[in-house]
């Protein structure tokens, strides 16, 4: 009798499924011989895969971008979030679903709050992701806005506001009382959908603390982002949070 | 003498920035081509190998040999970057559009090995005796890492099929490879 854990297999090994599925999985994988033979046989029958690959030319300076970047790297002290298991070989989905940065908890025991008033929108000039499309920049409807509850020990506060703009959804952070950054340090916008975060904006606070960034989400439709987090990042590259959640919202 | 994978992956770990080098560009090529063929994208695929080094790097990793080949491995965590990229990207709506992109290769590196090169002449024949659905299964769901039901709505497949479909083409094509070498050794 086939569990129907044992459907899960290609979704595990391709790192498709959520923390829990994924926990779920391995717990039957342990006692199911069928899986286990089958995984084996997935990564056997793949190993040479890769070879299949056309040779091409690598970009002009790529080695001395990313070997300066990786020594650089190793100059920030890594907080030690970092779940070791992440980079085995197998079917380990590439979202660290170890990593503790993320209380789901702490978000649930947040409260909505809309911000009435549409407070004044103003553009923060310290944006700095290439990704956001911020230039001509008009307010058609306000969809949602959230104000952000600061994690313990932190003073800082923050709202969120979505702004439908073009049949896309606008999302603007505008934050005050932020710690002061330091080196290349960078304040990273998160949403998540259970648990995993996809970047939403980056920035850098002014003097006085204060820093916003506006970000496209263009799946806002497909997608079923649940919370809104932002964290203090070594640099404007991290590709997953390695900073503590300092403020947070439920969507 | 070439200083062993195995040689090279620990000193790497213990930060040996000659070690880093030669690592480097023992496999630059590799994984970047493998990269590109995972995610279609240049700057996705060097962000892919950017990862990987950044964690042999900054990251102390479990790789011991009874793991089997380093390359295997190393080839192994490429993949997952590239997933783990293809998935954020899908969050910003990127279109990864770039086969016309695609460079001719007028540089084979020295560590463009003669494995490499033979691996992917006896791999790419191989492929190509397969049936046109079987390779399409195994693009999408190896290369192209798409979920299960993914698959079964491109491949217009009942889902529970899917994982059946995917062993079966990956063990033909398996068969046609295992031939191949046996035939090359008569010959």
């Amino acid at each position: 009798m086939m569990d129907k854990q044992c459907d899960l297999l290609l979704d595990y090994f391709n790192g498709h499924l959520t923390n829990q599925q994924k926990a779920a999985f391995e717990s039957h994988l342990k006692d199911c011989p069928s899986c286990q033979e089958e995984l084996k046989e997935l990564e056997e029958l793949t190993m040479d895969l890769p070879y299949a690959s056309e040779p091409i030319a690598v970009p002009d300076g790529m080695k001395q971008r990313i070997l300066s970047n990786v020594k650089d790297d190793s100059q920030i002290e890594n907080k030690a979030t970092f779940d070791q298991t992440d980079s085995e070989p197998g079917p380990k989905p590439p979202i660290k679903p170890k990593r503790t940065w993320f209380k789901p908890f702490m978000v649930a025991a947040l409260t909505l709050s809309l911000v009435g008033n549409g407070a004044a929108l103003y553009y923060i000039n310290e944006q700095k992701d290439d990704a956001d499309t911020g230039e001509s920049f008009s307010v058609d409807s306000m969809k949602e806005a959230y104000t952000l509850q600061a994690s313990e020990d932190i003073e800082a506060a923050a709202t969120a506001m979505m702004i439908e703009q073009n049949r896309e959804t606008n999302l603007i952070i505008q934050a005050n009382n932020l710690p002061e950054l330091k080196g290349d340090e960078k304040y990273q916008v998160w949403v998540l959908e259970e648990g995993k975060p996809f970047r939403a904006g980056t920035f850098v606070t002014n003097q006085d603390g204060k820093g916003g960034v506006s970000y496209t989400l263009h799946d806002m439709k497909e997608r079923n982002y649940d919370t809104i987090a932002i964290t203090k990042e070594p640099n404007a590259n991290s590709q997953q949070p390695q900073g503590d959640i300092l403020l947070s919202s439920p969507l | 003498m070439r200083e062993q994978d195995i040689e090279l992956f620990h000193r790497v770990q213990n930060k040996d920035e000659v070690a880093l080098e030669l690592l480097y560009d023992r496999y630059e090529k590799l994984l970047f081509s493998f990269s590109f063929r995972m995610t279609n994208n240049k700057f996705l695929a060097e962000e892919a190998v950017q990862d990987v080094f950044t964690k042999l790097w900054s990251k102390s990793l479990p790789y011991s040999e009874e793991k089997g080949k380093f390359s295997s491995w190393l080839l192994t965590i490429t993949r997952n970057a590239c997933l783990d990229l293809l998935r954020k990207k899908k969050s910003n709506d990127y279109e990864l559009k770039e086969r016309d992109a695609l460079q001719e290769d007028n540089d084979p590196s020295p560590e463009e090995t003669a494995e490499w090169k033979e691996q992917h002449e006896e791999i790419q024949h191989a492929i190509k005796e397969l049936k046109t659905e079987q390779q399409e299964i195994i693009n999408l769901f190896y290369f192209r890492g798409f979920t299960q039901s993914q698959i079964a709505k491109k491949c217009n497949l009942p889902l529970g099929t899917v994982k059946g479909r995917v062993r079966l083409s990956l063990q033909h094509l398996n068969k046609i490879l295992t031939k191949k070498k046996e035939r090359g050794i008569r010959e």
